[in-house]
Parts: structure tokens; sequence; C-alpha cells
């Protein structure tokens, strides 16, 4: 058998045709949120609805008037706050749990490690009920505390994390002794860093799992000021007076982020994938 | 020093009856383990895998329980003490350098940690980054360096502590041979300008030669024979250790001894000289001889003072060294190495004339392997 077949030109066109399947929408989204809805309307059944207008005083016109009107800025901000102190905690408390199943001799850690990777079997739509009752039992509920509480541990990350950690040489350990490091000290300043690839990779899914969650916020906060975008977006998009040209403009400032997370990080998302064999969310 | 000998010298390291055993593992790793180590000594740990030689220095590093006996260092039981309060620096197999940082950080790491101030770091990581010839990587990351270069950094990083202790686990295991003998040489130097006492772990027995001032010999986690090279090398305890040290290999013959006749399996014999036989104290019978490559003779005139124990063979490898020729062939039923020099050439199937160097025959007890002589 011939291994390379089919001659890479053909390959790259055909990956070149699919690739246009699934930016479509993304462009036609980008080109529409710079129109009027009668702009849309008239451009909607030609090669047009993919070509933005011409550059003029409103082209910017539908974004102005969100940002204006609405509070969505303040919504990815709060998004982009809550998810980096969701990526802080969660790489220190889920790094600790996985260093601890890869590395720490105690009873029973193999039965351990097997709930955990149990645990990631059990989606979260399925323990939500149970997270809000506490919450709401500990007077949490629109507080940022309560929000982000039960977000922190994630058995997936921990799973990944131990993946990792379970290949570090444990002489490095024994010679970080030596030098006079202790266990705490050794975790950030060593073992992190040796692990820059699961740190990312832990990172840009905890990112786009904050990004993206729009049922747990919507059940913990109440008050507008701590709503998290996908929320805002909901509420924007569901408002009869947004025009259609203001929706795409929401839509895309939401997607520019993960866009930009995905162009950055891509070997991180990939190898995060390689190394459990499932992609979450 | 001491001419009366009764001087009570404090030993730096002590190993009393020192004892491992896993859990769950029903025969010790290490049994009864009884040694002084004085300060400044170079001692090598020697033995095959297996022999606990790495679990005893693991246990003095503090990485391994001592399940049983007390350890001394400095005069301090140190069975509980934490690692790194026994005063000791460690050079790993795996060098186990910090990936992520540059020579110059993974040397001075430890003193940054000991709060040590900033000028004296400097100071020092400066004199051991120059000691060991490291000015030119000292901003380059483990990953970039060669085995030797990481091996030299991983000495780096334990001569700037000023430890009284020096531990080495296989340190040299994982460079080439060449590699292997000019790190030997350095290792050596280094002890003898710092004089800390070290301890060396190799199942290497060139390295244990070459090196170390004692010699401790292991297997199956009994200590075998403690000495120094050429005590090892001359009067072995036993044929493991008579075996373990030289290379190529002492030879072993099955023999019987009766009178001054040794009786080798085939009916060869040869004669013992009463030299050997005073040393043997009337023991005969069944026993293992053992003799050295060097003490088998081919020249005319070793052969001419021993003829009536010429004994004559067909070469069956021939292995020149340049220096030196290691011929193979079989006698007595056993397979025989003899070490000649390079001008007595022979080739495969080619018939030798040669005799024992009768002085220098060993005998060992066919059970217990014990040396007599």
């Amino acid at each position: 058998m011939r291994k390379n077949s089919i001659p890479r030109v053909i390959l790259t066109v055909i990956l070149f045709v699919m690739s246009l399947f699934f930016l479509f929408p993304v462009i036609w989204m980008l080109a529409n949120s710079f129109k009027t809805d009668a702009a849309i309307t008239a451009d909607m059944n030609s090669l047009r609805a993919f070509v933005p207008p011409a550059l003029n005083g409103s082209f910017f016109e539908n974004y102005v008037t969100v940002i204006k009107n609405t509070d969505f800025i303040r919504y990815m901000l709060n998004t982009l706050f809550y998810a980096a102190i969701l990526i802080v905690a969660g790489v220190i408390v889920n790094g600790l749990a996985g260093y601890a199943l890869a590395k720490i001799k105690f009873p029973f850690r193999e039965r351990w490690v097997l709930i955990i990777m149990m645990l990631m079997i059990v989606p979260s739509e399925t323990i939500i009920t149970i997270n809000f009752l506490f919450v709401a039992k500990m007077g949490l509920l629109n507080t940022i505390f309560g929000y982000i509480l039960p977000m922190i541990v994630n058995p997936f990350n921990i799973f990944l994390f131990r993946q990792v950690f379970v290949s570090l040489p444990d002489d490095v350990w024994e010679a970080a002794q030596l030098d006079f490091c202790n266990p705490v000290k050794y975790f950030f300043t060593m073992v992190l860093p040796m692990s820059k690839t699961v740190v990312a990779t832990v990172s840009v899914f905890t990112f786009l799992g904050v990004w993206n969650d729009y049922l747990w916020p919507s059940l913990v906060f109440t008050s507008s000021d701590l709503l998290t975008a996908q929320i805002g977006l909901n509420s924007i998009t569901s408002n009869d007076n947004t025009t259609m040209g203001q929706t795409l403009a929401v839509i895309t400032m939401i997607t520019i982020p993960v866009i930009i997370i995905y162009a950055l990080f891509s070997k991180q998302i990939v190898e995060g994938v390689v190394s459990t064999g499932s992609k979450e969310g | 020093m001491f001419p009366n000998g009764n001087m009570n010298i404090m030993s730096f390291i002590e190993f009393k009856n020192i004892e491992k055993q896993y859990p769950g593992a029903d025969k010790k790793s290490v049994t009864d383990f009884n040694l002084e180590i004085n300060e400044g000594e170079f001692i090598a740990f020697v033995g095959p895998s297996g022999c606990g030689k790495s679990t005893t220095l693991r246990m003095i590093a503090g990485f391994e329980d001592i399940t049983g006996g007390e350890l001394y260092i400095d005069g301090k039981k140190v069975n509980d003490v934490l690692p790194r309060d026994r005063g000791i620096a460690m050079v790993f197999q795996n060098y186990a350098l910090y990936p992520h940082m540059t020579v110059e950080k993974n040397i001075s790491y430890g003193l940054k940690n000991m709060k040590v101030p900033a000028d004296e770091i400097k100071r020092k990581t400066d004199w051991a980054i120059n000691i060991l010839g490291l000015e030119e990587y000292r901003n380059r990351k483990p990953k970039n360096l060669s085995g030797g270069q990481r091996q030299r950094v991983a000495l780096g990083r334990a001569i700037v502590k000023n430890q009284k202790v020096f531990l080495m686990d296989e340190p040299l295991s994982n460079l080439d041979a060449k590699l292997r003998v000019s790190m030997r040489n350095e290792i050596s130097k280094l002890h003898r300008e710092l004089g800390s006492t070290t301890i060396y772990v190799t199942h290497d027995q060139v390295e244990a030669m070459t090196m170390a001032d004692r010699i401790v010999i292991m297997r199956n986690g009994v200590i075998q024979q403690v000495g120094k090279p050429m005590e090892l090398y001359e009067h072995p305890a036993n044929k493991f250790v008579a075996g373990f040290i030289g290379s190529p290999q002492m030879n072993f013959y099955n023999v019987k001894l009766v009178g001054d006749k040794v009786l080798f399996e085939g009916g060869e014999t040869m004669t013992v000289p009463a030299s050997v036989l005073s040393k043997l104290g009337g023991k005969e019978g069944e026993m293992i001889m053992g003799i050295r490559g060097e003490d088998i003779k081919l020249d005319p005139q070793s052969i001419s003072v021993h003829e009536a124990d010429k004994k004559s063979a067909v070469v069956e490898n021939a292995e020149v060294m340049g220096n030196e020729n290691n011929l193979y062939f079989t006698f007595g039923g056993s397979q025989t190495i003899a070490r000649v020099s390079k001008y007595e050439i022979s080739g495969v199937g080619d018939m030798i004339d040669f005799v024992f160097n009768p002085s220098r025959v060993h005998f060992f007890d066919k059970n217990t392997e014990v040396c007599y002589v």
C-alpha cells in the first residue's frame, strides 16, 4: 500500500473547503454585525451577505449602541474576572489534589483515582440542584463566592494534573529537599513550572468553561451587577428593542475572546484532549 | 598517627546493625550493616544490582526509613532526622536537575533557600561554575546540556552548600565510557580539594577500585568485605569478592587438594608451594581454586621454572586489547581467561603451553566459599 496515495494538493483543497463550511457562519455573523437590519434583509439572498458594508461613520453603529445602552462590557469584564479567579484557584486546588494522587502514598490511592475518574462521567447538570441548595443554605446566593465555590474542584482537571504529575521524576523532589525546599514551595516553584503545558491546558479549559457557562450563573446571580457575558447576551438578544444587527454585534463580541484563546493555545487544547482521550463540555 | 593503636578515633558516619525491610517484603533488603567511616574518607559501596547498596545510601540521605539499627552522622543519631537536616549533599544517577532553571540557578537554588546573603551566593556559585568548567553554559537550561555537563551541574549543586557528607548514587552510569573515565578523575580531584566525606555507590568495580579509599562490597543486603582496593584484590574474603573485583574475572576450578598436590577435573595436577600450604593449615580435600588471569603465564621463562606443572590448551577466543591480550580456553572443566602481554599473541585454535603461578593461587571452601588463602 502506498502511504501518500492522496496528493498533498488535493488534501489541502479538501481541508480548505471544509474549513469554509465551519467559517461561513462566523463570516456571515461578522459581516452582518456591521449592517442595519434593512441592509441585512436586503443582502440575505446574495453573496453580499458575506461582505461587510463600506467603511463609513455608522460602520460600528451596532457595537456603539450595544455598549452604550447595555452593561455588556461590564458582563464581559465580570466573566473575565471570575475566570481569572477560577483559573488560579482551580490550578492550586486541582493541582494539589492531582499531585497527592500522583505522588503521595496513602491507603486506597488508586481507588480514589478511580472514583475521581468516575465523577468525570457525571454531567454537571445532574449535580447542579445539589450545588444550588448547598450554596443557598450557606446564604451565598447572588455572591461571587457562591458562584465560584462549587466550580473550583473539577475531576477532569484533577485527573489531567495527576496524569502529568505521575511522570515527574521523584529524584527532583529528593534533590529539592536537600536544597532546603519545603513541599509547598516545591509545588509552586518546581512542580507547576515543570508542568507548564498542563497548567496552560487546565487554564484554557477553565476559561472556556466559565466563558460559555449559562446555567450555573443564571441560577446563582440575580443582581445585574454580577451577571456574566452569556446571561447578558441572552437578556440583550431577547429584548424586543434589540435589532438583528445589534444581536450579531453582541454575539461577535462574545465570540472573539474564544477565538483568540483557541488561536493562542490550540497546542495545549489538542494536548489536553489527546492526553485524556476526551473533551469536556 | 596513633602508634599505640588504642586511641578511639570518633568515626564520622557510623552504622550500627542497620537493617531495611520494605513493608510486605519477606526478606530484608539490607541486613545487619555495620560500618564506621572516617571524616574525609572516600568510600565506595559496590555490588551487583539489588545488593542493597543504593538502599543503604538512601537510608543515609533519609529518603528511606531505617527499619532497624542506628545511624550516626558526626556523633548525632539521625534515624529520625529530616534529609535536609542531616548535613548531606547528593548527586543522583539521573542528575535530578531542575529543568526550568538555568545552570546558575540550579547551582544557587539551595543557597537561596538557606538564606545565604546574595554576594556570598554569587561568590560560591561563581566558584563552583569555575571549578567545574561550566562558565560558558551558565545561562543554559539542562535540556541544552550534554550528559557530562549535566552531571557537572549536579556536582556543582552539591559542592556549593558546604555539606559535610557527599552521597553519590551511580553518578557516572549514564555517561559513555570515555567521559566516565574523565569524570572519574574529576570527582577524585574534587574530593581531594574539598576533603568532604564521600560515599559513592556503583556497580562498576573499576570505579570503586580507582576512586575509593575503602570499598564496601555488598551482596543480597549483606556486607561481604570492607577494605582498601588492593586488600580486596589480593586478599578477598570469599569467592564472591574474588570474582567481583578484577577484570577479567578470577578463574575458578573445582579441585581436590591431596598433600601438596592439586588435582583438577580431567586429571591434571599442580604442586602447591609450602608458603601457600602453611596458610591452608592442613586443610585438604575438595575445594575451589582461584587464580587471576595475569597469574597464568605463557612466557618461556615462567614455563621453564614450573616445567613439571606445564599445561596446554586450545585457544577458543582471543581479545586483543592493544596493551595486552585476553586468551579464552577451557581447562580443568572451567572457562579460563589468561591475561597475557601484547607480545604473546595467539590466535583462535592455537595450542598454547602455560603454567599457573603457584604462589598466587587462592583456595575457597567448597560450601561456604570462604577464602582460606
